[in-house]
C-alpha cells in the first residue's frame, strides 16, 4: 500500500528563531518506503529540521508538506498522530515503569492494551516491564521508546541519534523498526553520527550546511 | 468517547507519578501545616482572636500552597514528553482536562489534609450548618485553583521565570475564590444566607473551565 | 502632547477650594484611565487571538504596560489624599481594593510578556491570559464589592463627593481629557517602539545573516596538544 504523494516535500524552507535563522532555502523530498540520512556538524540544524519534519516547529519561510498537510495549515495537527520520532532525551515518565509508559501510549492512542506486553518483548525489555524509567539505563529507555514505534507504527519515523549508547543488540533495533516502517509505505529520516552504520541502512543520504542539505548521493 | 478516554488517561499518569515522589502528601502539606503553626506564634495566642482568624487563615493557607500543588515536580513535563503528547495525537483540552483533574483531586486531598490541623490548631468553633457547606466549598475552592493553576501553568511553559510567574499570575485572580470560600463561612457563623457566595463560585468555576478548554489548542501551540 | 500635560498640571491651581481636594483632578482621570487601559488590553487580547494580527497585540502590551503606570499612580494618589482626610494611609474601601488587585493582575500581564523574547509566542500566551482577566474581573469586582458592603465599618464611611459646581465639573472634564490625551499619547509611543523593535528583528534577517550552525567551526586540533591552555 504504498503512498502516491511524497511523504516529506519541502521547498526553500527557512526558519529563524528571534533574529536567528537556522535553516535556509532547504529543499528536500522523500518518498514512501525511503530511508533517507542525515548527517552534520552540532548546531547545523539538523534536530530543527526533524522536528519541522514532525510538525512540531513552524516552518516561517518557503512552503512544505509532510504526509499531505501543509505545514503552515491547521492540517498538520491530523497528521501527527501518524509520526513518530525518538530524539536525544527519552520521552518517558520517569516516575513510572516501563510498562506503564507504553500502557498510557496504547490508551491514549486506542491501541490494545494486550499489544503492550508483546511491545515490550519484542525489544527485549519483557523482564523488565516493572521498572521505573528512573532506574532504567539509558539503553533501556531508548529500547522503550522502540517498543512505543512498534505499538503506534507510524507513517512517518523520525530518529535522532537512534543509536547512541545501544548496545549491538539494540543497535540492529534500528534496523528492525526502520525495515516495519519502510515495508509498510511509511519513511524514515535518520539523523546519525554513526556513518557505518547509517550507510547499511539508508537510501539517500544528505548533509546539513549553511542551513540547506547537500545531497551526498544514493548509497547502495 | 476518546476525549475523556484520553483525559482519564493523563489524570491517572499524574496521579501515579504524584504517588510514587509524594510531594504534595510528604512536603507542600507538612509546608502548610507548618505555616499555620507559625501564623499564632507571629500574631499571639488567645482563643477568640484564633477562633475568629481560623477559617480565612486556612483558607489562605490553602490558597497559596495549593499553587504549589499545582506546580509540583511530577507535574512539569519537559520537551520530550510534550513532543511525544502532540505526536500521539492527545486532544490538547484532553491533556489540560486530565492535568486539572489530577490537581483537583490532590488539591482535595491536601484540604482534608490541612482542615484538621487548623480546626486543632485555631478551634473554629464552626456552626453545624457548616459542615455540610464545607463538603461543597471545598471541592468548588479546589476545582477553581486547579484550573487556574493549570492554565497558569501551560501559560509558562519552559519559561525561565515560569514556576515564579504562576503564583504572581493566580493570586489576584483568585481574589473571589477566596472571598466566596470565607464570606460563605462566616456568613454561616452569622446565620446569614450563603447562597450568593456559592452562586459567586460555581460561575468562576464555569467560566474558567469554558476559558480553558477553549484556549487549550492555542495554547498548545504556543508552547513551542 | 506635551500641552495637554501641562495643562492637567496647571489645573489645580485655578481652584479656589482647599488644596487637598484638588487631588480630584489627578486621582479621578488615574482611575478612569487604568480602566480604560484594562479594557484597551483585554480587548487587544481578544482581537489578537481572533485576528492573529500581531498590531492588536502590541495594543494590548503597550496598554498593560500603561496600565501599570496609571492604576500605580492611582493607588499612589489614593493613598496621599487618604493619609491627610482620614488619618490612614489605607482603607479597606472597595474601590481601593478592587485597584490594588488590578495593578497586580496588570503587573503579572507584563510579567508574563518580558518573560517570553519570542513575539508569536509572546501574544498568543498573553492573548489567553487577557481573556481569561477579561472572564475573571467582573468576578473579582463583584465579591469585593459585596463583601465590603458586608462589613462596611460605619465609621470610615466616604467622604460624600464634593460638591460639584460649575467650574469644578468642566475642571475636571478637561483633567480627564488631557489624561486620556496623555495615554494614547504614551499608547502610541509604546506601539511604535514594539513596531521599531520588531523591525529590528526582521532586519536582522537578510540572506547575508549567517545561520546558526556556521559559528560551529572543527576543533583545533593542532593547538589542543599545547600544555598551556
Amino acid at each position: 500500500m504504498t503512498r502516491p504523494q511524497p511523504v516529506i516535500e519541502l521547498h526553500g524552507l527557512g526558519l529563524h528563531i528571534g533574529d536567528t535563522p537556522i535553516l535556509r532555502n532547504l529543499n528536500l523530498t522523500v518518498e514512501a518506503g525511503e530511508v533517507i540520512g542525515i548527517h552534520g556538524g552540532n548546531g547545523s540544524g539538523k534536530t530543527t529540521l526533524l522536528r519541522v519534519a514532525a510538525t512540531l516547529l513552524g516552518p516561517t519561510e518557503g512552503s512544505g508538506t509532510v504526509l499531505g498537510a501543509d505545514l503552515f495549515g491547521d492540517g498538520r495537527f491530523t497528521v501527527r498522530s501518524q509520526i513518530e520520532m525518538i530524539g536525544h532525551a527519552p520521552a518517558l515518565y520517569p516516575q513510572l515503569t516501563l510498562e506503564e509508559n507504553t500502557a498510557f501510549v496504547a490508551t491514549v492512542t486506542g491501541r490494545s492494551q494486550n499489544r503492550v506486553g508483546e511491545a515490550l518483548d519484542k525489544v527485549g525489555l519483557g523482564g523488565a516491564r516493572h521498572r521505573r524509567v528512573d532506574q532504567c539505563s539509558h539503553g533501556m529507555q531508548r529500547r522503550a521508546e522502540f517498543a512505543r514505534v512498534l505499538l503506534t507504527g507510524p507513517d512517518l519515523l523520525l530518529l535522532d541519534e537512534a543509536h547512541a549508547g545501544l548496545d549491538p543488540e539494540a543497535a540492529d533495533l534500528v534496523s528492525v523498526i526502520t525495515n516495519l516502517t519502510t515495508t509498510r509505505g511509511g519513511a524514515v529520516i535518520l539523523v546519525t553520527h554513526d556513518a557505518a552504520r547509517a550507510a547499511a541502512i539508508v537510501d539517500r543520504a544528505y548533509e546539513t550546511e549553511a542551513g540547506h542539505l547537500r545531497d551526498l548521493g544514493e548509497d547502495r | 468517547m476518546g476525549f475523556w478516554r484520553q483525559a482519564r488517561a493523563v489524570a491517572r499518569k499524574e496521579l501515579i507519578a504524584e504517588i510514587r515522589t509524594g510531594e504534595v502528601l510528604l512536603i507542600t502539606a507538612p509546608f502548610g501545616a507548618v505555616v499555620l503553626l507559625l501564623i499564632p506564634l507571629a500574631i499571639g495566642t488567645d482563643r477568640p482572636l484564633l477562633t475568629r482568624i481560623g477559617p480565612g487563615m486556612y483558607w489562605v493557607v490553602v490558597l497559596v500552597f495549593g499553587i504549589m500543588v499545582a506546580l509540583r515536580q511530577s507535574a512539569i513535563d519537559g520537551p520530550p514528553q510534550r513532543d511525544l503528547m502532540g505526536l500521539l495525537g492527545l486532544d490538547p483540552a484532553a491533556r489540560f482536562v486530565g492535568q486539572a483533574g489530577a490537581t483537583f483531586l490532590l488539591l482535595l486531598l491536601f484540604e482534608a489534609i490541612l482542615a484538621p490541623v487548623a480546626g486543632a490548631l485555631y478551634d473554629p468553633q464552626l456552626s453545624g450548618w457548616a459542615w455540610p457547606a464545607l463538603l461543597a466549598l471545598l471541592p468548588m475552592f479546589a476545582f477553581g485553583l486547579a484550573l487556574l493553576g493549570t492554565l497558569a501553568g501551560w501559560l509558562t511553559v519552559s519559561l525561565t521565570t515560569g514556576r515564579s510567574l504562576v503564583p504572581l499570575m493566580v493570586t489576584p485572580l483568585s481574589v473571589p475564590l477566596l472571598l466566596s470560600a470565607t464570606q460563605a463561612l462566616e456568613g454561616l457563623r452569622l446565620q446569614a444566607s450563603i447562597t450568593g457566595w456559592i452562586v459567586l463560585l460555581l460561575t468562576l468555576d464555569l467560566t474558567l473551565a469554558l476559558v480553558c478548554v477553549l484556549s487549550a489548542r492555542s495554547l498548545e501551540e504556543a508552547a513551542r | 502632547m506635551m500641552s495637554s500635560l501641562v495643562i492637567s498640571l496647571l489645573l489645580p491651581p485655578e481652584q479656589i477650594q482647599g488644596h487637598l481636594s484638588k487631588m480630584l483632578f489627578v486621582h479621578v482621570p488615574s482611575i478612569y484611565l487604568a480602566y480604560v487601559a484594562f479594557g484597551v488590553t483585554l480587548v487587544g487580547s481578544a482581537a489578537y487571538l481572533a485576528t492573529k494580527n500581531l498590531k492588536w497585540d502590541r495594543l494590548a502590551g503597550a496598554s498593560g504596560e500603561v496600565g501599570v503606570f496609571f492604576t500605580g499612580l492611582a493607588i499612589l494618589l489614593g493613598m496621599t489624599w487618604a493619609k491627610p482626610t482620614w488619618g490612614v494611609w489605607w482603607t479597606w474601601d472597595a474601590r481601593l481594593v478592587l485597584t490594588a488587585v488590578m495593578f497586580f493582575v496588570y503587573l503579572s500581564y507584563v510579567a508574563l510578556r518580558r518573560a517570553i523574547p519570542d513575539r508569536v509566542m509572546r501574544a498568543r500566551r498573553a492573548g489567553v491570559f487577557g481573556v481569561l482577566a477579561i472572564v475573571q474581573i467582573p468576578l473579582v469586582h463583584f465579591s469585593v464589592i459585596w463583601w465590603r458592603t458586608l462589613h462596611q465599618p460605619p465609621s470610615l464611611t466616604r467622604p460624600g463627593p464634593i460638591q460639584m459646581d460649575g467650574p469644578y465639573v468642566a475642571a475636571l472634564l478637561v483633567a480627564v481629557m488631557a489624561f486620556t490625551l496623555l495615554y494614547v499619547v504614551l499608547i502610541n509611543r509604546r506601539i511604535e517602539l514594539s513596531k521599531i523593535e520588531a523591525a529590528i528583528e526582521d532586519a536582522f534577517l537578510t540572506t547575508d545573516t549567517a545561520v546558526a550552525g556556521a559559528a560551529v567551526s572543527a576543533p583545533r586540533f593542532d593547538r589542543l596538544e599545547d600544555d598551556d591552555v
